[in-house]
């Protein structure tokens, strides 16, 4: 490979990293100072069946997944949220509704519509239930009301079970009758919410009949029953499958990454609450010690500014150290990521903040020891020195780096411990069990075990 | 005249069969929180008793795969969020198989804590890196199409059967029962007249093992007695 610091792209006359050049499609650019590469558009393989899952899980597993829904039979459920590509919900809704189906819980999935205002408001109100800044006004409360009563008249509600996924469609309750229960299922963070946005929804959400939260650490207070439903991960999916060797091979080769070399991965958007700027210096601290590599892989530096304005940073940080391996990658590089999480030694999740963090479940899924920063929902993941190791600062990260690194069967029993963790909590099966439970408990269909307390 | 022989362990039928359940679980989330050792020990006496079960018995079943750490969710708590491992140590020394009640059981955790505290009273206050949320279990059994009716029977089932129907059986048992014992060891005295393998297999340690770990070594136990 060519010396980055002989090629003229890599410097400007001021020392500085020039700004990264426009992605060209289907090219391959090897030069480590371009971290702008496409990754190939591929045919969406037909959605898992239940028995797929099964050597996973196990035919015990499944089979008590079917008892389950044995007393659901013939009962309807609709699940509600505000978009049917991209997200996180609908990757979840995407694969759990027709493994519902195949298990005869008939199951509909509708999505609510409604104009720029509307997802202009509700984006206002989801960075405001984050602790953001946010100014409500009655014209923003009339547009957020207006737009679930449109939705609310266009659609039915004859099912047993209503499922509303965060606040867009909270609305909807309005239509809450005598018949159906209500669930709402919120997917973020709610620690720390903006007090009016919370105060305009909450007499909303008091009126469902369970609320379902990824974390203890995110929920309020309320008046109805709350649940732990942890964000899953699909084993099958694309980002998660087995991927043979010779495809994280071609890979690695296609990214410049030398895989007779340790490893560093963390696989996140180039955002400053991720701070690649953080994992670079725990590298450069613990480089001093041992040999390895580090990648940053994401995406967001494309179509977002402030995305580009971070790659920058990312870059000026990393320099002209051809060790440090930078990759702005297209939405559609799931297969890639997937690669790059199975050719590393040890993959790290820094963030200063972090919603539930599910890359981190998708590292451990593949048995990769994790070092993580103990924010949002990571602790769930990574149980100190057992499942992962957390960490606080810079330091602590080049610390557990260089620790891991020389300790490779410490680091293997984490992953093992962490694969296991994943695959009794994280998993797209465990989530559709605990669906099943929560409907058969809300319906009567089953009583709770009475706990014996004398 | 020869006294009749007992037959052998493998040939011996049972009078009722051992019917293999399992069980699924919901945690909810509860309205107590503690941030600091005083607030837990507040938690402890105050909570349902369905939070003293989950953070004590249900978190074996969760945590299946670790055989190391502390044993319960108080224990480890005090030691990864508020640094205490004194404490930590102590909690963790509970053991479930010694309790066939939540209210002795609650008992135990507040008493060590107490007597903990009054020892270390900085540490009451002392903020912890991260809260501790009480939360409870509710749970559904499952019946499985598994029984057994001799040992054969029982060792092929115990093959099949998930990881969730050795936690019913095993662990969730001594609730249930209010003896220091398990389903299975109940059913192999009781029913096979296994005395002596019904302790054996009474005396596995989940607390070093994972549960497929005692999953294979019940298997062993019984291999043997065949």
């Amino acid at each position: 490979m060519d010396d980055p610091r002989k090629d003229p792209g890599t410097m400007t006359e001021n020392g500085a990293p020039p700004a990264p050049p426009e992605a060209v499609p289907g090219e391959r650019r090897k030069r480590p100072r371009d971290p702008n590469f496409n990754t190939p558009h591929r045919a969406a393989p037909p959605a898992p069946k239940l028995e797929d899952y099964e050597p996973i899980i196990g035919r015990p597993e499944l089979d008590e997944l079917r008892f389950l829904a044995r007393h659901l039979r013939n009962k309807t459920v609709k699940m509600v949220n505000s978009t049917a590509v991209g997200g996180g919900v609908a990757e979840i809704l995407n694969r759990m509704v027709p493994l519902l189906n195949e298990l005869e819980v008939r199951t509909k999935w509708e999505v609510i519509t409604g104009g720029n205002d509307f997802f202009e408001v509700t984006k206002g109100f989801h960075n405001a239930l984050h602790g953001g800044e946010y100014v409500v006004t009655k014209e923003i409360l009339d547009i957020f009301l207006m737009y679930n009563e449109q939705n609310r008249q266009r659609m039915e509600f004859a099912e047993d079970i209503v499922v509303i996924h965060d606040p867009q469609p909270a609305g909807l309750i309005k239509s809450k009758g005598e018949r159906g229960k209500w669930i709402w299922r919120c997917h973020i963070d709610l620690s720390n919410p903006h007090p009016d946005v919370w105060g305009f929804l909450r007499p909303m959400i008091e009126q469902f009949d369970a609320t379902l939260w990824s974390s203890p650490s995110f929920t309020r207070q309320l008046p109805v029953p709350q649940y732990l439903f942890f964000p899953c991960i699909d084993p099958l999916s694309e980002k998660n499958k087995p991927v043979d060797q010779a495809t994280v091979q071609k890979v690695c080769d296609d990214f410049g990454i030398d895989r007779s070399r340790p490893i560093l991965t963390q696989i996140s958007r180039f955002d400053r609450l991720k701070d690649p700027v953080g994992v670079i210096q725990a590298y450069k601290l613990a480089k001093r010690y041992v040999d390895c590599q580090l990648v940053l892989a994401g995406g967001g530096a494309s179509d977002d500014p402030e995305g580009a304005v971070v790659l920058r940073e990312v870059m000026n940080e990393a320099g002209d150290d051809p060790n440090i391996i930078i990759l702005n990658l297209p939405p559609w590089s799931a297969l890639e990521i997937n690669a790059l999480q199975q050719a590393s030694t040890v993959v790290i999740q820094k963030s200063l903040k972090e919603g539930f963090g599910l890359t981190v479940a998708e590292a451990l899924w593949k048995g990769k020891p994790v070092i993580a920063s103990a924010v949002g929902g990571i602790p769930t993941q990574v149980i100190h020195k057992l499942t992962g190791v957390l960490v606080h600062s810079v330091e602590g990260c080049a610390y557990q780096i260089r620790y891991l690194l020389t300790h490779p069967e410490f680091a293997e029993q984490l992953g093992k411990n962490g694969h296991e963790h994943v695959k009794e909590n994280f998993l797209m099966t465990a989530n559709v069990k605990r669906y099943l439970l929560l409907f058969q408990i809300l319906l009567g269909v089953a009583q709770p075990k009475k706990l014996e307390t004398a | 005249m020869a006294a009749a022989q007992a037959p052998s362990a493998q040939l011996r039928w049972a009078g009722a069969p051992f019917y293999f359940n399992s069980a699924a679980h919901l945690t909810r989330i509860g309205r107590e929180k503690a941030t600091n050792l005083g607030e837990l020990l507040a938690g402890m006496k105050a909570c349902p008793d369905a939070s003293i079960f989950q953070h004590t018995f249900q978190t074996l079943r969760e945590h299946h795969f670790i055989r190391e750490g502390f044993s319960n969710d108080f224990a480890h708590w005090a030691f990864a969020a508020c640094n205490e491992v004194g404490l930590a140590e102590r909690l963790s020394v509970i053991d479930v198989r010694e309790v066939t009640s939540v209210v002795g059981l609650r008992e135990r955790l507040v008493n060590i804590t107490s007597e903990y505290l009054e020892q270390n009273p900085r540490a009451r206050d002392r903020a912890a890196f991260e809260p501790f949320y009480f939360c409870a279990s509710e749970s559904v059994v499952i019946p499985t199409p598994y029984v057994a009716r001799n040992l054969a029977e029982f060792s092929e089932a115990l093959h099949k059967v998930s990881r969730h129907s050795i936690y019913y059986h095993f662990i969730d048992a001594r609730l249930r029962l209010k003896l220091n014992t398990n389903d299975f060891s109940l059913w192999l005295e009781n029913e096979l007249d296994l005395g002596v393998v019904a302790d054996r297999i009474n005396g596995i340690d989940i607390y070093t093992q994972t549960l497929q770990d005692v999953r294979r070594a019940i298997l062993r136990i019984i291999d043997k007695a065949g």
